[in-house]
């Protein structure tokens, strides 16, 4: 027994010395990767390091952010919640990181943020998200429901919908983008009984909830799709999809089999970008809707140059992990991208990494050109951007066949289309 | 400078002297070419109009680059507007061939010249706006009409019908008059019957209800309940009453497809369980080992689906762990391609087979002492083939496409049979059939069960157990490999796969009775027709499946050793 | 060694260690020697530690391999975690009194089984009681029809997966997917605060130490023996007159208590409770410190659960491509060849030191199926 105690002590001891402070160099800045590596977030969030590692190279490689080289820290929070707030607080408060891009999940976002605001630190978020949320230390580079959901409304409207299918996986983002697309199909003159997937009531009637959801890595869809097929046979109706990535898989193929085309009810989805889009039966797919503030189809030189050099990149790199086949650029990995460079543009203004100096930079309308064009930071912390609707085409890339310019990035939505 | 008009003169002369102007004055190009140099939308949609009833095949794809923008009006040197679209690749001028639109012949200056390449970004795209797209489309929902493809034309019959236009009935009584097929028949009937019930008159309403009762069609259901607001709204009890009968026949019809649609949900549902569980009934229920990597014995297997299909293709290029290579692929297409899943199959339960084998050398046979060490040991081994199918395979889900023949569905009364689902409830009976043969039949089978009824005896009579023991825990993860394989057609393929199934897997089992195959058969159904059930009822996916877990409890409670308890005189059971 | 000699040897370095939790280490920290940082992973870490004392409570102790033990920790979380949810106010993104997930549920006014939430001595108390009815029913049924060995981890593991897929869903109430996070207050006194997290760390170290000298007591008296029989051979315990369904029952409630206040201790310490923490993984992971540590041992389960995360926390950083395998590989090399955990180590060496022949690796210490 004393021996066992002993050698608690011991390791007790030896796990206390090995936490202290880490000395860190001058002539870099530490800049935290915080996403999961492992578990089932990995499958979006590997690219999302990948990408953030690339940009830093290519930053490093014209002298760094004010004269100092970014140091990147990765971390992995192994899709385990408080394990992301234990890897926040590190990053805060041991490698004492001048920002952190990360986070993936809205549960992992929400998790982190109490530690942002309580160390005074800077996250930047790059996935679409509910909104509903404008915190001073995060800066949300991701598209806000208005900037993904109502504009794809507005093409079906456009192209004579008039029955539309709600589906979702159930967390707080399909919720909210469901509720928030309720009040804007209604305000469209949509009629109720025109909306499909069903309504939540409280006890005095009101809708609190609309849609169908199932709840994540659901293998089963026969029955939801039965339920569609029966929904679209008045015609003009369509489905809007906010199922989380792997559920899109027995979905589709689900889908496919039912015989539903894309021309006969066709599928807009918000979590299927273009890296998702390699686990999924492209053939399947083919016509279905995408909509994004980037495209890796998008025809511009920026774009071009940004796609061939991280292809390059992912050649030569040495990072460890890196997968260097087949590999595709999407949305959150250039909002990550941009975000980077809208990060040093706001330092290079401030000429400080002091997180208040910079905030108070990056509230000042700075602007980038990135590979979707430009991109605009604004007072709420979002970022105005192009949003485009593209249709999924046989090789995994989308068709744009619309896109909205400008759009401004609105967290707060729910109420707004009454 | 006037050798542009010149060369059109010359060109229509050509074109003359092949007889080929004569054909173009009867198709519908000349008037197309003349909507799009009209003057003001009006006379376009007229223009446009008058396509209705021609059954021209110029028209849908030169309407569709119209939407898309791909029509262009040249303007010759001489002032002349000619409108052409430009098609195929760009060249390094991004300049594609333009084909006039009037007679469908490349663009030439001169007859004998070259074919002119025009930059889109440099001429004026035709424009549209949305009542000329309308009228295009009017255009071609008449035009598919007539397409000889089915499938086309009843989608295009039941469109006319939805949209409930009365202009279009004359179009749609001319085709029943000439429509063989009695699917499109069914489908006519419908459409006449729905533009009916916006008619003026109250016969031809009331004759349109009792028309939709007879049809009882789903796609109706809609229609019929805005007639019966608005018979209601006009006070107008006959109508109203009518409609509601017509109302109640598709609510009969729509409660008889969800139970047979359930039904054989339940069925495919009973099928998958059975199929992932199998493997588990015998590693699990016959030797008792905990084996939490069963789940990723069903990755091996759908991972070798995907390899396989990729050797099929194009090849498959890997980079683990810092090492490169490529499989090369043998780039077949059609058929032989489409026969990949074919070769799929016995090569997941073989690989899967060899993994599990590797696997109770390494590990298991240490533990058959300590089931519930064996837990926790095959977790160790479950977290480490997850992450190795990280490294190999990526972190991404991977892209298993179906083959055409188990990618669609046969249609009876609106019960759909998707082909995979029929697929795997085929493929569970011979599984089974098969495990039971290789158990009963087989010598080996008598060694199996031999060893596992006890094991030191069979040891005492000579048995190898030790071989034994690799090849059961073998034929267990090779049906595991077997569910992999068939789960890629219908699922995720990725490092996670196995985790989704592993809960359910263990039910199954375990309610089924351990060690008891008929046992699992009857669970996997039972939980599978439960499970679909419910989720008809309650309309909700995850309140069916929490459902279901409350129930198998519960059940448990009441035969704690399953639904077929093997008997036995050990007091440890 | 007699036994009364090892029990007060025991008792000075329990008592040693408890003064350096419950003291030195939150004086350390609050002199700034040792940072808010690792005072809080160790925090979570002695949390975690409650909890696979209480999955070897029952399989070390017992031979009841229960993997339901993390959903009794997440609902003793989820209790505590209610009442820190109430605790916001009116400073959530909404700026509204209720919680903001409630608002986005489209919800104006605090649903009936939220308001005595606000009472944190109510909280507490269900922190206790939730999770203690749960273990009452579930162990009253399972026990009486005798359900017992792999049929009983299943059914727990099942328990548990219903569970989590009950608390994701969104029409709970309870906050979905996300849970609950961005905590204020507790006891009026900033959850985020260092002075705070310190007292949240000396709370939990002090649980720990009772919780631990509690089960040490138990396990000493009559009860402890009748529980190590039924282990052993339940049978024969039923044969001599025992009703075991009642002693495991008893044991089932305890150590899904102990588990419970882990979690509750584990909430504000972390900052988040959410579905995720009620997975089946997450009891196979407790079952795995205690397997690393040494089950059957009250010192085996702490010094795993410390051991594993610690290692957990700093390969994530390290290594976050490979960790995956150091965590299987180490499950599996622990199963085969170290039965008896970490803390078999010293003994082990003894006894190779003794005879210094290579037969003697095959004598381990012995340990129950």
């Amino acid at each position: 027994m004393i021996t066992q105690l002993k050698k608690l002590l011991t390791v007790g001891a030896l796990a206390l010395g090995a936490s202290f402070g880490t000395a860190h160099a001058a002539e870099t800045v530490k800049v935290g990767i915080l996403h999961s590596l492992s578990g089932t977030m990995a499958i979006s969030e590997t690219s999302l390091r990948d990408v953030l590692l690339f940009t830093f190279d290519e930053i490093n490689a014209k002298g760094g952010v004010l004269g100092k080289k970014i140091e990147p820290v990765v971390v992995d929070g192994a899709s385990n919640w408080p394990l992301f707030a234990e890897k926040a607080k590190q990053l805060l408060e041991q490698d004492k990181v001048a920002v952190t891009f990360g986070c993936w999940t809205s549960v992992s976002r929400k998790s982190v943020l109490p530690v942002y605001e309580k160390n005074n630190g800077l996250l930047f978020y790059p996935v679409q998200y509910e909104g509903e949320e404008e915190s001073q230390n995060v800066a949300y580079t991701a598209e806000a429901v208005n900037q993904q959901a109502t504009p794809a409304v507005d093409y079906y409207l456009a192209e004579g919908k008039k029955k539309f299918y709600l589906l979702g996986t159930d967390y707080v983002y399909p919720q909210t983008t469901n509720l928030v697309l309720l009040e804007y199909l209604l305000s469209k003159g949509v009629k109720l009984e025109n909306i499909g997937g069903g309504f939540k009531k409280d006890e005095s009637g009101k809708i609190i909830a609309a849609g169908k959801y199932t709840p994540f890595s659901h293998t089963d869809y026969q029955q939801i799709i039965a339920e569609i097929k029966q929904f679209a046979a008045s015609g003009d109706a369509c489905v809007i999809s906010t199922l989380n990535g792997d559920t899109n898989v027995p979905f589709f193929k689900e889908y496919a089999a039912a015989g539903l085309t894309a021309e006969k009810c066709p599928v807009v989805s918000f979590s299927i970008s273009e890296d998702e889009f390699r686990g999924l039966p492209a053939k399947q797919l083919v016509g279905q809707l995408g909509c994004w503030t980037y495209f890796q189809s998008i025809n511009t030189p920026a774009n071009k140059k940004f796609v061939a050099d991280f292809q390059a990149w992912l050649k030569t790199t040495k990072a460890p992990g890196v997968v260097k086949e087949g590999r595709v650029t999407c949305s959150p990995m250039v909002l990550s991208y941009v975000g980077v460079y809208l990060w040093k543009a706001a330092v290079e203004k401030a000429g400080s990494f002091d997180v208040d100096k910079v905030r108070a930079a990056y509230k000042t309308g700075l602007s980038f050109d990135g590979p979707g064009g430009k991109v605009t930071t604004q007072k709420n912390m979002h970022v105005t951007k192009n949003v485009f609707i593209g249709e999924t085409k046989a090789d995994g890339q989308f068709k744009i066949v619309k896109s909205f310019d400008n759009v401004y990035g609105e967290p707060w939505l729910k109420g707004k289309f009454k | 400078m006037n050798f542009f008009h010149r060369a059109r003169r010359l060109l229509a002369l050509a074109a003359l002297s092949l007889g080929l102007v004569s054909h173009a004055a009867d198709s519908a190009r000349p008037i197309i070419a003349k909507a799009a140099l009209a003057e003001t939308p009006a006379q376009r949609i007229t223009l446009i109009s008058s396509l209705i009833g021609s059954g021209d095949e110029s028209i849908a794809p030169l309407l569709a680059a119209w939407k898309e923008d791909a029509l262009f009006v040249f303007t010759a040197p001489d002032g002349t507007k000619i409108p052409v679209q430009l098609s195929g690749d760009k060249d390094n001028k991004d300049a594609q061939a333009a084909v006039r639109i009037d007679n469908g012949q490349p663009l030439h200056f001169v007859a004998a010249g070259p074919a002119l390449r025009l930059v889109a970004s440099e001429l004026a795209a035709v424009e549209h706006t949305s009542a000329l797209r309308r009228a295009m489309k009017a255009v071609l929902d008449l035009l598919d009409l007539s397409t000889p493809d089915l499938k086309k034309r009843i989608s295009a019959i039941q469109t006319l019908g939805f949209a409930q236009d009365a202009e279009k009935l004359a179009a749609l009584q001319a085709r029943q008059k000439i429509e063989t097929a009695p699917a499109a028949q069914l489908a006519l009937r419908e459409a006449i019957a729905l533009i009916g019930l916006k008619d003026a008159s109250t016969d031809v309403k009331l004759a349109s209800l009792k028309e939709l009762a007879a049809l009882h069609t789903i796609g109706s259901a809609d229609a019929l309940k805005a007639a019966l607001k608005d018979a209601e709204a006009a006070n107008h009890p006959s109508l109203a009453a009518a409609a509601r009968l017509a109302l109640n026949a598709v609510d009969r019809h729509l409660t008889t497809v969800n139970f047979f649609g359930t039904l054989f949900r339940g069925l495919s549902l009973g099928s998958i369980l059975l199929v992932v569980a199998l493997g588990l009934a015998i590693t699990f229920g016959l030797m008792g080992v905990i084996n939490m990597a069963h789940g990723e014995m069903i990755a091996v297997g759908a991972y070798t689906t995907y390899v396989v299909q990729n050797i099929f293709g194009p090849g498959l290029a890997l980079s683990p762990f810092g090492f490169s290579f490529h499989l090369p692929g043998l780039n077949t297409s059609g058929w032989l391609y489409e026969s990949y899943f074919i070769f799929a199959l016995p090569l997941s339960f073989l690989s899967a087979a060899l993994v599990g084998i590797a696997m109770e050398r390494t590990v298991i046979q240490w533990l058959y002492r300590r089931p519930l060490e064996s837990l926790l040991a095959t977790w160790g081994v479950s977290l480490f083939l997850q992450q190795f199918f990280r490294r190999v395979f990526g972190s991404n889900n991977v892209q298993v496409s179906s083959p055409s023949y188990l990618s669609d569905n046969w249609t009876f009364n609106d019960i759909i049979f998707g082909w995979n689902r029929v697929f795997v409830i085929g493929f569970a009976g011979l599984i089974v059939l098969g495990v039971w043969l290789v158990l009963t039949r087989t010598s080996l089978g008598l060694l199996i069960r031999a060893v596992m009824q006890n094991r030191n005896m069979a040891s005492c009579m000579g048995v190898r157990t030790e071989r034994v023991n690799m090849l059961t825990f073998g034929l267990g993860s090779g049906l595991a490999g077997l569910a992999g394989a068939f789960l890629s057609q219908i699922g995720n393929v990725g490092p996670s796969l196995g985790q989704s199934y592993i809960v359910d897997c263990f039910m199954t089992v375990v309610v089924g009775g351990v060690g008891n195959l008929p046992g699992t058969v009857v669970s996997a159904f039972g939980i599978g027709l439960a499970d679909q059930s419910l989720q008809q009822i309650l309309l909700n996916p995850v309140l069916g499946k929490i459902t279901v877990l409350v129930a198998i409890i519960l059940f448990l409670q009441w035969r704690p050793a399953g639904i077929f308890v093997t008997k036995s005189r050990s007091l440890e059971g | 060694m007699s036994a009364p000699t090892t029990r007060r040897l025991e008792f000075i370095a329990v008592a040693f260690i408890a003064v350096l939790l419950i003291v030195v280490f939150p004086l350390l920290n609050s002199y700034g020697i040792i940072s808010n940082f690792t005072l809080n992973l160790w925090g979570k870490y002695l949390c975690y530690a409650l909890l696979a004392i209480s999955v070897d409570l029952l399989w070390g102790y017992t031979g009841l391999l229960s993997l339901g033990q993390a959903l009794f920790f997440s609902l003793g979380g989820y209790m505590l975690g209610m009442h820190l949810m109430r605790m916001i106010g009116d400073l959530g993104q909404y700026k509204k009194p209720i919680p903001d997930f409630l608002i986005f549920l489209g919800w104006t006014e605090l649903p009936t089984f939220w308001k005595p939430f606000s009472s944190f001595p109510f909280a507490a108390a269900m922190v206790l009681l939730l999770p203690g009815l749960v273990a009452l029913v579930f162990g009253f049924l399972a026990f009486r029809s005798r359900i017992k060995g792999v049929y009983f981890s299943i059914l727990t593991q099942a328990l548990t997966y219903g569970g989590s897929l009950m608390f994701f869903r969104n029409d709970l109430l309870m906050g979905g997917n996300n849970g609950f996070t961005d905590y204020k207050f507790l006891l009026s006194a900033d959850v985020r605060d260092a002075s705070t997290q310190r007292a949240l760390f000396i709370a939990t170290a002090l649980t720990l130490v009772l919780v631990y000298l509690s089960c040490s007591w138990l396990s000493r008296t009559k009860l402890g023996l009748i529980q190590r029989a039924i282990r052993d051979g339940e049978n024969r315990v039923l044969f001599s007159g025992y009703a075991a369904a009642g002693f495991k029952l008893f044991i089932f409630v305890v150590a899904a208590l102990i588990a419970s206040v882990g979690g509750a201790l584990y909430v504000p310490q972390v900052g988040i409770i959410n579905p995720s923490e009620m997975t089946p993984d997450k009891s196979l992971e407790a079952v795995v410190w205690v397997a690393v540590g040494g089950r059957g041992t009250l010192v085996g389960p702490v010094i795993g659960a410390i051991v594993v995360n610690a290692l957990k926390s700093w390969a994530t950083r390290a290594y976050p491509d490979l960790w995956l395998f150091f965590l299987g590989g180490m499950f599996i090399v622990v199963v085969l060849l170290l039965p008896g955990g970490i803390v078999s180590i010293p003994g082990r060496l003894k006894t190779w030191w003794a005879h210094r022949t290579a037969a003697s690796a095959e004598t381990a210490t012995p340990v129950a199926s």
